[in-house]
Formats: C-alpha cells, sequence, structure tokens
C-alpha cells in the first residue's frame, strides 16, 4: 500500500529530516543512559573494592591500636605485680583486667598464661566456652615472629547466639623477650562497627556467619528484613547484582579471615545502583527534553526547508509543461544561485535550444530526407542567405486541372496526394529538397540548403526516375480504371540567392534569382508543340552535368524578363 | 656408642675399686648448627649413680647492675645460694622475678642494696628491670654442683667429677628446652662433648645508642 503523504517530497524530507534526528538523538540518549549505567556500576565497582580495603584498615587500625595500649599495659609496674604472687586472687584479677579493658576502650579482656590457659577475665560480655579460640591464637602467636596474633571469630563458638568478634592476643613480657603471659583482647564487628564503616564508605555493610552452606546476615546497615541469607559459595564469586527489598544491589562479598573459629564469616558491602545513578538520571531526563526539543525543531524547520526544494520543483515541472506545450518563449526565474538555479537555468538554455530546433524544423517545413534533415541539423550552417549553384527542379501535372473537375474532391486530394508522394519520394532519394507545392507542381532544388557536388545530375536523373514512376502509377489507374496523368518537367541550374525567406512570424528556406524563373519557363515549354517533350533542361544544366545523356537539342526559347534567350534540350534518358 | 658403654662399665669398676678422690673432667664444646660458639650456655651434669650433694657457697653472689644492664648476662648457682644485686648505676633500678623458681622484687633502690635473695628452688629465673625494659639478666638454679658457662669460645670445663655416669644438659635462655646426653666420667680422664644447639632469635630490647655502655655478649 502505498502512502499518499509519501508521494510528496516536502513530507518525504519531513520524515527524512525527522527520521535522522530521532535516531541520532535516540542513539545518544541511549548511549548515554547505557554509559551512565555503566560508569555507575564500575564506581561502585571500585568503592566496593575500597570498602572492602577500608574495613581491613579499620580493623587493623583498631587492633593495633589495641596491641599498642596492650604492650604498654604489659610493660606496667603494676599488672606486674599480679605475677608477683604464686596464685593471683582471681577477683583481685578480674577487677584488674576491668579496669584495663575500661581504659582501654574494649568489652572484653582475658588474662592468659604462656601456653594459652586462661588465668582470668573481664567476664560478662563473654561466657567462659569464648575463651578457646584464645588459646588457639596463644599457639599461632608464639609461632610467630612477632608474637602477637589476630583473627576473626564467632563467640562463643557454637550456639545459634555467637557474634563477631576480632580477637588479639598480645604478650606480657618479664621483661622481654620472656613471655610470662598473654593478653587476649575481643572487639565486637558489630552494628556499630557497621554504621562507622557505612558513613564512611557510603555503603551498606552487613557482616554474614554460617558453620556451612548458607550464611546467615548477623549485623547489617540494611533496614529490617532486607539482609537476606547467601550462600557460602558467594564469596568466590566476585562482585554481583542482589536485590535488597526489590532494589538492584551492587553487592561484593569478602571473607573474614583468618577466622579462628569453626565456620565462614564474611562482610557484604553493598550501595544500590539507583541510589548511584540518581546525578546522571538528571542529565537523562535533560537529553530526553533535548530529543523532544530537537524533534520539534526538526519537525519546524523540515516543511519550510522542504518547501523552499519542492516550490522551485514544482515551477520546474509546470514550466515542463510550457515547454510542452511548445512554448519555447517563456524564461525559468527562480532567482537562485545553488544546484536548482543552476538546474533552471539550464531548463532555460535547453528551452532556447528547443525554439531554435523548432525554427529549424520549421525551416525544414518541407518534404526533406530523413537524412538530409540530421545533416541540416547537424551542421546548421547553410540557412542563412547566401549564394550558390544550385539545379532547381519544376514538375506540373498537364490538364489536371480538367481533369479535377469531373472528379469528387476527397478524389482529386487522393489521387494528387498519391502522386506527390511518388514524385517527393524520388526528390528525396536524389537527396533534393522539395521547396515548395504549388497547385499540382512541385518545385525541388537539388545543391541547397545541403552542398552536393553533382546536384545537376541529380536532378536530371529524378526527372528520369519521376517518369518511370508516373508510367507505373499510369498502369495502377489504368487498372483501376481512371484516367491517365502526363507531366512535364523543367530542370535549370544556375546562381540564385538560398536562405530563410518570409515575415518574422513564418520563414522558410528558399531560393530567389532568375534561375528559378528559367526552370519554371522550362516547364510551361513542354506544353508547346515545338518543344513538345517530357523534360526540358537548360544549357546550363546540361554543361553542369557529369554525366551522359541522350539529349535533344530543341534550339533557343526566350524567357520572361530575360534578354537572351534559353538554349532548350530535351532529355530522353541516360546513355 | 659401643666403646664409651665399655667404657663406663670400666669406669664404675674403677670409680668401686679406686678411691674416691680420683675425679675427672668434662669438656663441652656448645656449637650452632652453622658450627659457631654459643656462648651464655649453661652446662651441668647430675650424677646417675648417686645423689648429688649440693653446699650453697658461703658469701652471696652478686649480679651487678651497672651501665644500665645486668652483669653477667647469665649466672649459674645452686639451690640455696644467696644473691646480692648491687646497683653501681647512678640512676635506681627496680628488680624484680615473676619466674616460678622465684618470684621476688627489691623496689627502687641504689647502691649496694641490703637485701639479699636466696634461690630456695631449681630452675630458670629471669631478672628485669621494672623500669627499664631492656635490661634482663637469667640464673640458673641447679640441684648439682657440676656446672660450667661457656665463654666466648662457647667452651665450658666441668671438673672434679667422681668417675661415674651422668647426665649432661646444656641451658641456654634462647634454648628451647633441654639439650641432653648420658655419659661416663672415668678415673683422672677427660671428655669432650661437642653440643649441637639451635637458639631461638635474640629478641632483647635494643637500647637506644645514648642508653650508654650495652655490651651483649
Amino acid at each position: 500500500m502505498r502512502l499518499p503523504q509519501f508521494r510528496r517530497y516536502g513530507t518525504r524530507l519531513l520524515l527524512l529530516i525527522l527520521g535522522i534526528v530521532a535516531v541520532a538523538q535516540c542513539a545518544d540518549y541511549f548511549l548515554v543512559v547505557k554509559a551512565n549505567r555503566r560508569n555507575a556500576v564500575e564506581r561502585i565497582h571500585q568503592d566496593l573494592d575500597e570498602g572492602a580495603r577500608l574495613f581491613t584498615r579499620r580493623v587493623d587500625a583498631r587492633l593495633d591500636e589495641l596491641s599498642g595500649r596492650a604492650a604498654l599495659m604489659s610493660d606496667d609496674y603494676s599488672i606486674r605485680q599480679l605475677f608477683l604472687k604464686d596464685q593471683p586472687d582471681p577477683a583481685t584479677v578480674r577487677s584488674a583486667l576491668r579496669s584495663y579493658s575500661e581504659r582501654m576502650g574494649v568489652p572484653f579482656m582475658a588474662l592468659l598464661t604462656p601456653d594459652g590457659e586462661e588465668i582470668g577475665d573481664t567476664g560478662g560480655v563473654l561466657p567462659k566456652a569464648a575463651l578457646a579460640p584464645f588459646k588457639n591464637l596463644v599457639k599461632v602467636a608464639a609461632a610467630a615472629d612477632d608474637p602477637r596474633a589476630k583473627a576473626f571469630a564467632r563467640l562463643p563458638p557454637g550456639g545459634a547466639a555467637g557474634k563477631l568478634y576480632a580477637l588479639l592476643v598480645v604478650p606480657i613480657y618479664a621483661p622481654k623477650p620472656e613471655i610470662v603471659a598473654w593478653i587476649g583482647l575481643a572487639l565486637p564487628i558489630g552494628h556499630e562497627f557497621a554504621m562507622g564503616l557505612k558513613a564512611d564508605a557510603r555503603l551498606e555493610v552487613t557482616f554474614y556467619f554460617g558453620l556451612s552452606g548458607e550464611m546467615a546476615p548477623v549485623e547489617s546497615t540494611l533496614p529490617g528484613s532486607d539482609a537476606v541469607p547467601v550462600d557460602s559459595s558467594s564469596l568466590g564469586s566476585g562482585i554481583r547484582n542482589v536485590l535488597v527489598g526489590g532494589e538492584s544491589y551492587v553487592t561484593a562479598y569478602r571473607p573474614l579471615l583468618p577466622l579462628i573459629t569453626p565456620g565462614r564469616a564474611a562482610i557484604a558491602l553493598q550501595r544500590s545502583l539507583e541510589a548511584e545513578l540518581g546525578p546522571s538520571r538528571l542529565l537523562e531526563r535533560f537529553l530526553l527534553l533535548l530529543l523532544l526539543a530537537s524533534l520539534a525543531a526538526a519537525a519546524l524547520i523540515a516543511p519550510p526547508f522542504a518547501r523552499n526544494l519542492s516550490r522551485p520543483l514544482i515551477a520546474l515541472a509546470e514550466h515542463t509543461k510550457v515547454i510542452a506545450r511548445g512554448d519555447y518563449g517563456k524564461r525559468l526565474e527562480l532567482g537562485r544561485a545553488d544546484e536548482i538555479g543552476a538546474l533552471a537555468e539550464s531548463f532555460n538554455r535547453m528551452s532556447e535550444g528547443l525554439a531554435e530546433r523548432d525554427r529549424v524544423r520549421d525551416l525544414l517545413d518541407k518534404n526533406v530526407s530523413p537524412e538530409v534533415a540530421a545533416q541540416l541539423l547537424r551542421d546548421g550552417g547553410a540557412l542563412g542567405g547566401e549564394e550558390r549553384e544550385v539545379t532547381v527542379l519544376f514538375v506540373d501535372l498537364r490538364s489536371f486541372t480538367r481533369l479535377s473537375e469531373s472528379m469528387p474532391p476527397r478524389d482529386v486530394l487522393a489521387l494528387l496526394n498519391r502522386y506527390f508522394d511518388r514524385m517527393s519520394g524520388i526528390v528525396e532519394i536524389y537527396r533534393g529538397v522539395v521547396d515548395k507545392y504549388i497547385g499540382d507542381a512541385i518545385m525541388a532544388l537539388f545543391g541547397a540548403p545541403v552542398e552536393q557536388a553533382n546536384h545537376a545530375d541529380s536532378a536530371i536523373l529524378a526527372a528520369l526516375e519521376m517518369k518511370s514512376a508516373l508510367a507505373r502509377l499510369n498502369a495502377e489507374l489504368a487498372a483501376e480504371g481512371r484516367a491517365k496523368l502526363s507531366f512535364g518537367v523543367g530542370i535549370n541550374t544556375s546562381r540564385i540567392i538560398a536562405g530563410n525567406i518570409g515575415s518574422s512570424r513564418r520563414l522558410n528556406y528558399s531560393v530567389v534569382g532568375d534561375g528559378v524563373n528559367v526552370a519554371a519557363r522550362l516547364q510551361d515549354l513542354t506544353r508547346m508543340s515545338q518543344f513538345r517533350a517530357d523534360i526540358l533542361i537548360s544549357a546550363a544544366t546540361l554543361a553542369a552535368a557529369r554525366g551522359k545523356y541522350r539529349v535533344r537539342s530543341l534550339g533557343a526559347a526566350p524567357v520572361r524578363g530575360r534578354d537572351e534567350p534559353v538554349d532548350v534540350y530535351a532529355v530522353d534518358g541516360v546513355e | 656408642m659401643n666403646t664409651m658403654h665399655r667404657a663406663a662399665a670400666i669406669s664404675l669398676l674403677a670409680a668401686t675399686a679406686v678411691a674416691v678422690r680420683a675425679a675427672g673432667t668434662v669438656r663441652v664444646e656448645t656449637r650452632d648448627p652453622a658450627g659457631a660458639p654459643v656462648a651464655d650456655a649453661v652446662a651441668y651434669v647430675h650424677p646417675l649413680d648417686a645423689a648429688a650433694e649440693v653446699y650453697p657457697p658461703a658469701e652471696p653472689v652478686a649480679i651487678t647492675q651497672r651501665d644500665q644492664e645486668f652483669h653477667p648476662y647469665v649466672t649459674a648457682i645452686v639451690v640455696g645460694t644467696r644473691v646480692v644485686f648491687p646497683n653501681k648505676d647512678n640512676v635506681q633500678h627496680h628488680v624484680y622475678s615473676v619466674s616460678p623458681a622465684k618470684k621476688f622484687e627489691i623496689p627502687l633502690y641504689i647502691g649496694d642494696s641490703t637485701e639479699t635473695i636466696v634461690f630456695d628452688r631449681p630452675g630458670p629465673v629471669t631478672l628485669g628491670c621494672n623500669i627499664h625494659d631492656w635490661m634482663v639478666a637469667y640464673i640458673l638454679v641447679l640441684d648439682t654442683p657440676y656446672f660450667a658457662t661457656t665463654g666466648r669460645d662457647g667452651t665450658a670445663e666441668i671438673s672434679g667429677l667422681p668417675p661415674g655416669r651422668y647426665r649432661l644438659e646444656v641451658w641456654h635462655p634462647r634454648l628451647a628446652g633441654k639439650v641432653g646426653r648420658d655419659l661416663a666420667v672415668a678415673e683422672a680422664g677427660d671428655t669432650t662433648q661437642v653440643v649441637s644447639v639451635t637458639l631461638r632469635p635474640d629478641r632483647r630490647i635494643r637500647r637506644a645508642p645514648d642508653g650508654g655502655g650495652a655490651d651483649y655478649k
């Protein structure tokens, strides 16, 4: 189905411009949206990595700080006092440790023998069973070059109510390098820690723990039930998108290592993709507006532009119709310097050319053979007034007026045209030009307007051919039971004037001169008994002819308007 | 080993036959795994055939504090020995030990302390100064009179040993556990024992250069 509006160039241009603008702007918009999303995800990835490093740094920094304080404490005079006794008093040890733990800002502190057995602890926060991991950590520390160790732990190790801690053991020297005891510290990796990390890293923080398989959230900055259990295989999966409360969060899981108690612990760092995209969304909305504005602008600009283009084309089309009607006089004035202006100019030149050709056609408004016409159009020249030698042939039907009186006009014309058709065909064959029909007579030119070296021969041969043709026509007429036709031919060769003759409204290419009269006169003579012959030529024609013909001299004949008579010859045939 | 066993058997016979006055010497050469001599190691032997009687010296043994260091670094004594800690520095010191073999402290003092500490249990004792963390010294309290401390050449000579079988042990502050072997001492016989010891890294606190006169060897 063809849409009617597509027929109009303006509409097509409008659709094209709108299409290009729409495609370009939409591509722009979607590329920007895509790039924003990619950048946001990349930014979150970097922030997640940074967040994970920040977490490690914060834990390490806090533990290092505690380690420093514990080292200071271990060298303290008063703590050595505890070991001067053979059996330190448990209540004294506990109260002393509570005092130290308060001074250091940790909720739990234990004093352990060089082998990791408990001497005492602050109690309260952790039950006795929580101390087993410290013993393991002491073993690690004792084997280390720098005898201190840290690890994550879930305390108490068993049970559901455990919490995550970062543990630290620091030696007590008396003096260095003699380790007389260990101080064990437990730093809770809990809500406060998560909130602190969230504030600094702008990330949601969730701590996970699981004995095997699934890990459950133990602490989270996410509200309520948004933190969901996760399979422990996620630890190795790098960064993923996780739905949190129906929103997409870019999430990184990192294991908490080393974990000195059984199971697996991890930290999940997350940021909402939508929140990260917030600033980009503004830009995207602006781009969307820009897209619509561009489309509107294109819709406004395209029609005038299209009209600007189509109007001259319509004018050209109209002008074409004018030219088709044959009116070459009008010029197309578009007043433009661009390609369309050039087209209009070409159009004008074309109509001028057509006008010129038309004039030429006018001039050749005669029965001219196609070759002659082509040569005339090609060479162009020969149309100006000039003097040249030509041979003029007059052929006239005898007694046709009388014959025509006994026939209906339609038949007269039909017969005449039948006759003219044969005769003028022969003129063409011999490269002559039928100059005009005068009643039942034909005036033909040889050697003009097309140059012809042997124009006299052509004229004579054409006359002889016409005679044969007339005989054939008469045979046909006899068969039709109609009266015979007879004609007389007069041929003269002379220098005459050839060119466009007529008024400014109607020009004809023709010849004028005395020689024309002589030819006409010779044709007249064919009816006179003295010169009784079908074909008469002048001495000038005989002289110009190069071929050999059977001729008879018929003596001189006076010609009107001429002082000297003309020698007349009858042509009977070719020798 | 065969020859040693045989030698031990012969010496046992000899010990019963010959008067108790006869004495032998055990020369101990301590070497680290690289073959270098190890100083400050205490080599001591316990007789395996008889109880060793120890007689603490009449005069106390002195461990001096000079240039804010203990001298000597390692001291071997027998159970019941009295030790004094004269302070030759112009700053006060606070000598203490929290070792199980002897827990004591002599609060800040200067000059010759009047306090004498009796080391009445065998075992290693680590000495420290409560206000100078880098100060450390060791006392090895022994329940045998046969001991000697290696010098810089890594050798120690235990002499005056009645012939018989002994348990030789080597102790060093940085030695984990004990290194020991059984041996036999013949009448007036000399035996040289090369003992290989592997020490833990020296983790003593390095003093600042202006701390004055630190000399650890």
